[in-house]
């Protein structure tokens, strides 16, 4: 069934994108921006629910939603909504302080929204040669936020950041390109939407494997390196912590989702043309690595937003470990990953800016009672710190447990050990980090002023979602979760 | 054009596309390495020309023809303001030894006619060396960027790597559609401007070059 939706909904941030270059005021800036999302919104679950009664759905021939897309879809409509109405709140007191200029809050808003519109793009496009184009659309817009302060941290974190991972897409390209050619030949001519993923999997059987071993390898490693997973996550740490706080929420809940589903999509490719072992192999190899190579950094680290930069390694190492232990299991429970780290980061990463505006630092040893500064905030953060750290009854619990299954049930007994013994220590260190910022009594300098409402508000719709996937997972999620392992080859 | 013919004429192409790419890594001075890629360029859009008259493609005319424009005019010019703008010095340095270099180098070009040896009946579906020699493009590409301390340096590597991508593509079953290849270009366009953004931005500010810049670490 074709949908006008799917064109509709990408177009609307972008459009909005350029409206707001020409709006001078910050009220007027920051309504249209929650106004926008929530409208990003409602398009998503429109899709959602087109989704769920007439299967996939496409437009124009290069657009397409299914229930894999609708996953990453919903997430990215959820974050902005809450992004942008933290961002409300956020922006008053950043202007307050003097962090941000007014004179170009106008680029910011605007940048957000085109960044929103990339990841929306690269969610629904069903042409593999769009979705690489949106991708990198969204590494230009988002190098642009890194740097947007414009201090010497953060031009280095945003050159390393369009460096790195300009560098890495680009091999994500040339997979791309090698996959097309062996389509291309086995359909013996290039047909019509022969780029597409849809007409590609369709024929994926066919495909000669080796042509697509090589291509699978440059897209892990390509858009492997958009998605954090280690060892090429460099960019990842440097960029999550320079960012404005709310283009690090999105940049950790949501963008590294999105380079993970152009993996998924690549992998049910490689799925079907080179039989089980291969392509799984390398995603559980790249999780165990990223677990692996995380974990000392979150124990030794004391930047907070670096701290959370290295969590996102490890958590984007989990949904590759689940995805590589495979079968409905592993990859229904890396898929509800997706969606339990991208809310629940989100939600640590808006605290987190609560925090290092009230203490003017992102040291955790100079950030002590972050409680009786502000009690809602330094409860949330806990709450998240223990979802983070994986433990019940929060959503993460319940993800980490479904991949742990998958691993025993598949008899890869070493990466679950090895992945058991790096979430203790991550625990303990998390916690020993967290329970230092939040306890004791805070310095002479920090703010003491009242908790605001905005970034308050934000918090708790993420914080609601959180809780809840904890204690059970609605049908419909469910529903959608499951169709999305079936497009995804579990 | 016959398909010998134009697959002589692309295998002699490739290896003008890898002489630059020597050229690239070689260089001392970064006005040569410039001057390199954009020869890269002009070859590449000599390829598409070839492959647009021997499929009878008329896409890939007008690919050659974007090809030149952006990348080997707009690209090169862009890398020229940038020079003057900021008046670095023009000097080369490597982080590791020239042998060395050399060496990878060498063990790249070895590794990927390897790799294109071992595929089996779809190798017809690119035409000539054109999947080794891109694979060689883009790893030596990375080579230089890893191996040079100098923004300007390592955007020329990038774009000598997305030279490697672009000649695949267009070698693999009569090219990408038009309307990705405008897109990818476009991208490419618009990632270097950003780029160039960063690098005067910091000019202006700390008077450093900005690969050169390493606070973040740990």
């Amino acid at each position: 069934m074709t949908s006008h939706l799917l064109w509709i909904t990408p177009l609307v941030p972008f459009a909005a994108a350029l409206l707001m270059l020409l709006v001078r005021s910050r009220r007027a800036l920051a309504a249209m921006d929650v106004a926008i999302s929530l409208a990003v919104l409602a398009l998503t679950v429109a899709i959602a629910r087109q989704v769920q009664v007439h299967g996939a759905v496409s437009a124009l021939g290069v657009f397409r939603a299914d229930g894999l897309a609708v996953v990453f879809l919903l997430l990215v409509g959820l974050l902005s909504v809450a992004v942008s109405v933290a961002t409300v709140g956020w922006m008053r007191h950043e202007v307050g302080r003097g962090q941000m200029r007014e004179d170009r809050l106008h680029w910011y808003f605007a940048l957000v929204h085109a960044f929103v519109a990339t990841m929306l793009v690269t969610v629904l496009s069903d042409n593999l040669g769009i979705l690489w184009i949106a991708m990198e659309g969204t590494t230009i817009t988002s190098a642009l936020l890194v740097g947007f302060h414009g201090d010497k941290h953060g031009l280095e974190a945003a050159w390393k950041y369009i460096i790195v991972t300009t560098i890495g897409i680009s091999f994500g390209l040339f997979g791309t390109v090698l996959i097309y050619g062996a389509a291309a030949h086995a359909q013996g001519g290039v047909l019509t939407g022969a780029m597409n993923w849809s007409s590609i999997s369709a024929i994926a059987h066919r495909l000669d494997p080796g042509i697509i071993r090589i291509g699978f390898i440059f897209v892990i490693v390509g858009y492997g390196t958009k998605a954090g997973l280690a060892p090429v996550h460099m960019w990842l740490p440097d960029a999550h912590s320079q960012a404005p706080t709310p283009v690090s929420a999105l940049l950790s809940g949501a963008l590294i989702k999105c380079a993970l589903f152009a993996i998924i999509r690549f992998h049910s490719i490689a799925l079907q043309a080179c039989g089980p072992e291969f392509s799984s192999g390398l995603l559980l190899a790249f999780g165990l690595v990223s677990v692996v190579v995380a974990t000392p950094f979150i124990i030794v680290q004391h930047d907070l937003k670096r701290l959370l930069g290295y969590h996102s390694v490890e958590h984007v190492g989990i949904i590759a470990l689940g995805l590589g232990f495979g079968g409905p299991l592993g990859t229904y429970g890396a898929l509800l990953h997706v969606v339990n780290h991208g809310v629940t980061k989100a939600l640590v990463f808006l605290v987190a800016g609560d925090g290092i505006g009230r203490y003017g630092t992102r040291d955790m040893r100079r950030m002590k009672g972050f409680l009786g500064l502000a009690p809602i905030a330094g409860t949330l953060l806990l709450m998240g710190a223990f979802s983070l750290a994986g433990t019940p009854p929060f959503s993460i619990f319940v993800s980490e447990l479904i991949v742990v299954r998958a691993g025993i049930a598949g008899g890869r007994f070493v990466p679950v050990a090895i992945f058991l013994a790096m979430v203790v220590i991550i625990f303990a260190g998390l916690i020993h980090h967290v329970g230092q910022m939040a306890f004791g009594s805070a310095g002479e300098g920090a703010e003491r002023g009242r908790e605001a409402l905005t970034p308050l508000l934000a918090m708790f719709l993420l914080a609601a979602v959180m809780v809840l996937l904890g204690l059970w997972i609605p049908v419909r999620l469910d529903e959608v979760l499951s169709a999305a392992t079936g497009v995804a080859g579990g | 054009m016959s398909v010998e013919l134009a697959t002589r004429l692309i295998d002699i192409l490739g290896g003008l596309l890898l002489f630059t790419m020597l050229l690239i890594l070689a260089a001392g001075q970064l006005f040569r390495a410039i001057y390199a890629v954009a020869a890269q360029a002009v070859f590449l859009g000599i390829a598409g020309a070839v492959l647009a008259a021997a499929t009878g493609n008329v896409d890939l005319w007008i690919i050659a023809g974007i090809t030149i424009v952006a990348k080997a005019v707009l690209l090169p010019w862009l890398l020229m303001v940038v020079v003057n703008r900021v008046h670095i010095s023009r000097e080369i340095e490597s982080v590791m030894p020239a042998s060395l270099t050399l060496i990878l180098a060498a063990g790249i070009v070895v590794l990927a006619f390897h790799l294109n040896a071992s595929l089996g009946p779809v190798r017809q579906a690119i035409t000539g060396n054109a999947l080794p020699v891109g694979v060689t493009l883009i790893l030596i590409g990375v080579l230089v960027m890893a191996s040079r301390r100098k923004a300007l340096v390592q955007m020329v590597g990038l774009f000598a790597s997305e030279n490697g991508i672009f000649f695949t593509a267009m070698a693999v079953s009569q090219g990408m559609p038009l309307i990705i290849e405008i897109g990818v270009i476009l991208d490419v366009v618009l990632g270097a401007l950003v780029m160039g953004i960063l690098v005067l931005r910091v000019r202006s500010s700390v008077d450093t070059d900005i690969a050169d810049l390493e606070d973040l670490r740990g």
